[in-house]
């Protein structure tokens, strides 16, 4: 790989030590995937999280020196001009009536946050950044960690990030420079798998459906769907997640509808594959009984917000609940980032949720703290799958009306 | 005993390590299937459910990337749970990310090379700069 005399210099220890070990992280990256150069980057999306039940049982010891670690990055200046913001936490920072959520680790991950915030990054703890203003423009290059939030960023917005990790985010965000490999690249944005869709999508968990069944057959690759009327952004947001979590899937196209996909054939350069994969409504109705792990009965949490809500699905979340009650014993969690919570505080929406029963989960998600949750209905695909490999809980993913029918019935009715 | 062989392998990142291989021709994502604390496979189901990586060469097609791969490898490095190398066949990026960090050096060899040849148990030494893998068989 090339390097400029600058990057060659920090590389070389003119930045200190820790900048040095940033620049061999990336250039190690970059060689090992084929980079023939580094590219300037101005938007990055960080993991900075204290462990708490991540790291179940691991010492005081291995705890501090991590700790440690996430400290020094969060020391260093922001690369200037960068638009740094931070991935969701394993703890809030609010308190939290549940053991799990350790209040060292939450005033350890505030301690974090605030460091970090005096650096440059912006502590937004949240998976979703497009939703908080982080929303890059086509073409923009980007180093962000989060799947589902790369897929959007590549698919949705036409910007371009390859999946980055925790340490070549923070480095990205502090040297300025990421490799230029996979999806930074024309070439490698070209569809490889065709779908043709003919499901009737009526919701948005509909829409993850189509993406947890695709993700699967992708693999590594890039779908490209066709046959789909325009998905709005909540729409979308649960397509790219679930893409990215059955599958490794880095961007799809949607054709006619994503800034690179005017044209089927376009979404492929050119020639489209003659042999495509087909979701019907059969294929909808299986996809979500593949995640399904209990036909009916009690339940003892309803999960909505994942990825974090946006501001109009609480809008849509409160207008549901408005007047109605929460069933005893249900955890009625809905995740989001804490600004849109601060919107939803001063909109109202926040006072009618938790009226009814439910709260605002911020900085994190129930995964994430790893609830003791038993049977769990959700309306993402994401949460379904890493809440039944993670928690061992038994799951359903229904449309968020359903979930919260479930809520306020406190069991899933069946069907 | 069987008679000791080499495997080439590409170097993805260097190093030298060895340690008795767990084989299986499976995905596996760090990130939700693997504890850091035990350093054992937690996912339901899966071929090495309950297995420890802890200095172990992962003989694996490839790892499923999620951004906290790294983190979850750094974790399990601080208390002596990460593999001791990663032979796959296909390469994850965000492994390589994690190899890099926590200095585990990682190659690719092909698939009937990493399910056919290696065996669990067999005692596996990578060198991933001279680009071979020895396998010292531990049954006939």
């Amino acid at each position: 790989m090339e390097l400029t005399p600058e990057q060659q210099a920090v590389l070389d220890g003119s930045r200190g030590p820790y900048m040095a070990q940033c620049m061999r992280w990336l250039v190690e990256w970059g060689r090992a995937m084929g980079a023939r150069r580094l590219v300037r980057v101005d938007n990055t999306h960080c993991l900075l999280p204290v462990p708490n039940k991540v790291a179940d049982g691991a010492s005081a010891e291995t705890i501090r020196r991590y700790v440690d670690n996430l400290r020094a990055a969060a020391r260093e200046p922001v690369a200037p001009g960068c638009y740094a913001t931070l991935h969701t936490a394993f703890v809030t920072l609010d308190g939290l009536d549940v053991p799990e959520n350790d209040p060292a680790q939450a005033k350890l991950q505030r301690e974090l946050g605030e460091l970090a915030a005096r650096s440059g990054f912006i502590p937004t703890y949240t998976c979703a950044p497009y939703l908080v203003g982080n929303v890059p423009l086509k073409g923009e290059i980007c180093a962000w960690t989060e799947s589902s939030a790369v897929v959007y960023a590549n698919s949705i917005l036409g910007a371009r990030t390859t999946r980055h990790g925790t340490e070549s985010a923070l480095a990205a965000s502090l040297t300025g420079w990421t490799p230029e490999f996979g999806v930074l690249l024309d070439e490698n944005r070209r569809g490889t798998l065709r779908v043709e869709v003919s499901a009737e999508l009526r919701n948005p968990t509909d829409w993850g459906a189509l993406g947890y069944f695709t993700g699967r057959i992708a693999g590594l690759g890039i779908p490209v769907f066709n046959g789909l009327r325009r998905p709005s952004q909540d729409e979308a947001k649960q397509l790219c997640a679930a893409l990215a979590t059955s599958g490794g899937v880095t961007m799809c196209h949607i054709a006619g509808i994503t800034p690179e996909a005017p044209t089927l054939e376009a979404a492929f350069h050119g020639r489209v594959p003659e042999e495509f994969v087909t979701f019907s409504e059969k294929e909808l109705r299986e996809t979500y009984a593949s995640l399904r792990s209990f036909a009916s009965g009690e339940v003892d949490s309803v999960i909505l917000g994942c990825p974090h809500a946006s501001i109009r699905e609480i809008a849509r979340i409160a207008a549901l609940l408005d007047g109605r009650r929460v069933a005893p014993g249900i955890r009625l969690w809905v995740d989001t980032a804490r600004i849109t919570k601060g919107g939803a505080d001063a909109m109202g929406y926040t006072a009618v949720i938790e009226r009814a029963g439910g709260r605002l989960l911020c900085d994190t998600c129930p995964t994430n703290i790893r609830i003791p949750a038993r049977r769990i209905v959700t309306d993402g695909f994401k949460q379904a799958h890493y809440a039944r490999g993670m928690t061992g809980a038994e799951v359903i993913v229904a449309p968020t009306e359903a979930c919260i029918r479930a809520a306020v019935a406190g069991r899933w009715p069946g069907g | 005993m069987a008679e000791a062989f080499t495997l080439p392998a590409r170097c993805v990142v260097s190093g030298r390590a060895a340690g008795q291989a767990l084989v299986a021709d499976a995905t596996l994502s760090f990130w939700g299937e693997v504890d850091p604390g035990s350093g054992k496979v937690i996912s339901a189901g899966h071929p090495l459910e309950g297995e420890s990586l802890g200095g172990k060469v992962l003989v694996i097609r490839s790892t499923r990337g999620s951004s906290a791969t790294p983190l979850v490898l750094q974790l399990a490095r601080l208390e002596g749970n990460a593999p001791a190398a990663l032979v796959n066949v296909e390469v994850d990026s965000l492994a390589v990310l994690g190899c890099i960090v926590n200095g585990i050096p990682m190659v690719t060899v092909e698939a009937e090379d990493a399910f056919g040849r290696i065996r669990t148990g067999d005692y596996v030494e990578v060198d991933a700069e001279a680009g071979l893998v020895r396998i010292r068989p531990s049954q006939p």
